[in-house]
């Protein structure tokens, strides 16, 4: 029953549309070209990692070190990006290559010992946040290149780059997850690991995979991050696990593994950014936004079982 | 060989008893900090040149694992405890404690509801004074201000939004349109100023950011819009950034809240009470306006 398997997501969608539709009734601001470029620029970080971690969802896992590799990413890519000593592609490598490094260590650890996700996660989330404290020695670093914070705050045609960055990650994600083997593996493994292992998957390659995306995506944030802020800040991310996986959840993904849609993570995500965006055009103070976040996690997680149960 | 060992454990012995050395106990807010490890570095500084011994911990924000701190310091005997509060009130019975046990203890940077032997820091809300009325000078009396707090609750946001707000009573044609949390977080802030400026646009005359971290992500947003010319920006704590950016005339002003002198006061006190000399219970740090005529004398 593909409509009854979709209702999950549409229900979101109309969700979406129905607070946007609410909030551009309020506020004559919100509906404006420059607002949702805007919303859209903000919502670009959390997007990114929670692409991310909606793989490792799908495989039935989790991942609580987001926030810290963003922190790791964005200190090891400021280091290197003081004007006048490497090219731009340098602290971006280096930053992607830490990230991407974090992420496999954290498969590694996950596959070769069995010990659940969220355990080895919730470790290396410290770790993380120790590491970015050791190489920053406890205070922000700034003082980076123009070619370097451009990547965060600068704009190509009037529309700023994490834009693009953003529809970019998009559109690999949704075809890596849709259209390749790793992403039908992705499901399998999801579904039903042994079933998946007795059919000849590869699963610990599988699942080292998906973390070390995850790794590289949060690094790709971090990067973002540390540009647009133009600092690299080893307090950056704390939380930021928690956007990224509400963002997976409200779109549709389910921690207990097999489901979930890049549309969909990209909307939940979108969904969180409208939300604050339109609280704060109205002057809604912030402990409200936690509230009504908190209610759209879960109520989405209820529509979701109930479409399940039916 | 045997001869060798027994030699120096002897000596090593005899030197200990010959100079028992002064050892004072530091518990910080938290080494995630700057202002907090610039303060923690002047304390350990000025140990070293006075050859005292220091066991410097982080309280991480936590003001239970502060109490179990001072605790171990206590069961120690150290001959001092320097604390940089975590909280007014739970970080109270760690005060209560030292005294019991007759240690004398340093509150510095932020107050306890118990009263310590020596207290050494700033009051915030003369920072935040500050700040508002150098907004209110530089705008004439007149215009639309919005504020950014710091984490809603805390001693230094209270405080900060106390001074300021004492400030626009007096000059009632500053009119406050609008304030929110960043939770002293620059990308929070920097995001808050985008919204802001969608909704008010050309209304902001001027913006109080509570911490200099919130003012760079307000300054930030204000110039990727094409208005910072037209917005006063102000924000408190004179971070190297923070002066930086007033030297360029990005960030219009800061408030430089003396840290080394907070750490150097609160181990000179601690020394002065453990020799038994006079020491002040009460000092207060003046802050000072940092404004792009007076910016290189901050920048070291």
């Amino acid at each position: 029953m593909p409509f009854i398997k979709k209702l999950g997501q549409y229900g979101i969608i109309i969700a979406f549309l129905a607070i946007c539709l609410l909030l551009s009734f309020i506020s004559p601001r919100f509906l404006t070209l420059s607002n949702w470029t805007i919303i859209i620029t903000q919502v670009s970080i959390n997007a990114l990692l929670a692409f991310g971690v909606t793989f490792v969802i799908i495989t039935g896992g989790i991942d609580l070190s987001l926030g810290s590799m963003v922190a790791v990413t964005g200190v090891v890519a400021a280091s290197l990006a003081h004007p006048d000593t490497y090219p731009v592609v340098v602290p971006v490598m280096v930053g992607l290559l830490s990230g991407v490094l974090m992420g496999g260590l954290n498969g590694l650890i996950i596959t070769k010992s069995k010990v659940p996700p969220f355990i080895v996660t919730l470790g290396m989330m410290t770790i993380g946040r120790g590491l970015a404290l050791i190489l920053s020695r406890g205070r922000p670093i700034s003082n980076l290149s123009n070619a370097f914070n451009f990547i965060g705050g600068g704009s190509i045609f009037g529309i700023p780059l994490p834009i693009f960055i953003l529809i970019i990650a998009f559109f690999i994600c949704h075809i890596l997850l849709k259209k390749t083997v790793l992403g039908r593996y992705i499901y399998a493994i999801g579904g039903n690991e042994q079933a998946a292992q007795a059919s000849g998957i590869r699963v610990n390659k599988v699942k080292m995979a998906v973390y070390t995306i995850c790794g590289g995506l949060a690094a790709l944030a971090g990067i973002l991050l540390t540009s647009r802020i133009t600092t690299g800040q080893p307090n950056a991310g704390a939380g930021f696990e928690l956007d990224a996986i509400a963002a997976a959840i409200i779109g549709g993904a389910s921690t207990s593994g097999g489901t979930g849609t890049m549309t969909g993570t990209l909307i939940g995500a979108l969904l969180i950014g409208v939300i604050s965006n339109g609280l704060d055009l109205l002057n809604v103070t912030s402990y409200y936004q936690q509230v009504v976040m908190g209610a759209i996690i879960i109520g989405a997680v209820v529509l979701d079982s109930w479409n399940k149960n039916k | 060989m045997l001869l060798f060992a027994l030699g120096c454990g002897q000596a090593n012995d005899s030197e200990k008893t010959q100079s028992k050395k002064t050892i004072i106990g530091v518990t910080m807010l938290s080494m995630q900090n700057e202002f907090i490890v610039n303060v923690s570095d002047e304390i350990e500084k000025k140990a070293n040149e006075a050859g005292v011994e220091l066991i410097m911990v982080d309280a991480e924000h936590s003001p239970l694992k502060q109490v179990e701190q001072v605790e171990s310091f206590i069961a120690q005997g150290v001959d001092a405890i320097i604390m940089n509060p975590c909280e007014v009130e739970a970080s109270s019975p760690a005060v209560t404690k030292a005294v019991a046990a007759n240690i004398p203890i340093i509150n510095v940077n932020s107050e306890t509801s118990a009263q310590p032997t020596a207290f050494v820091g700033s009051d915030d809300r003369e920072s935040g004074r500050i700040a508002m009325k150098f907004i209110a000078e530089k705008l004439g009396g007149k215009g639309n201000v919005v504020m950014i707090h710091g984490y809603i609750g805390q001693a230094a946001q209270i405080k900060r939004e106390e001074g300021a707000r004492e400030i626009l009573k007096d000059y009632p044609n500053l009119k406050l349109i609008a304030h929110q949390t960043a939770e002293w977080d620059r990308a929070k802030a920097m995001s808050l100023m985008e919204n802001w400026i969608q909704s008010y646009s050309k209304d902001i005359n001027a913006v109080f950011a509570q911490n200099d971290e919130m003012g760079m992500g307000a300054v930030k947003a204000l110039t990727d819009a094409g208005m910072k010319d037209k917005v006063v920006v102000v924000s408190i704590d004179a971070i190297p950034d923070a002066l930086q950016a007033v030297k360029k005339g990005t960030l219009d002003a800061t408030v430089f809240q003396n840290a080394k002198q907070q750490g150097r006061n609160a181990i000179e006190t601690a020394l002065k009470i453990i020799k038994k000399e006079k020491f002040e219970k009460q000092q207060l740090i003046p802050f000072q306006l940092v404004t792009k005529q007076n910016v290189d004398g901050f920048t070291r």
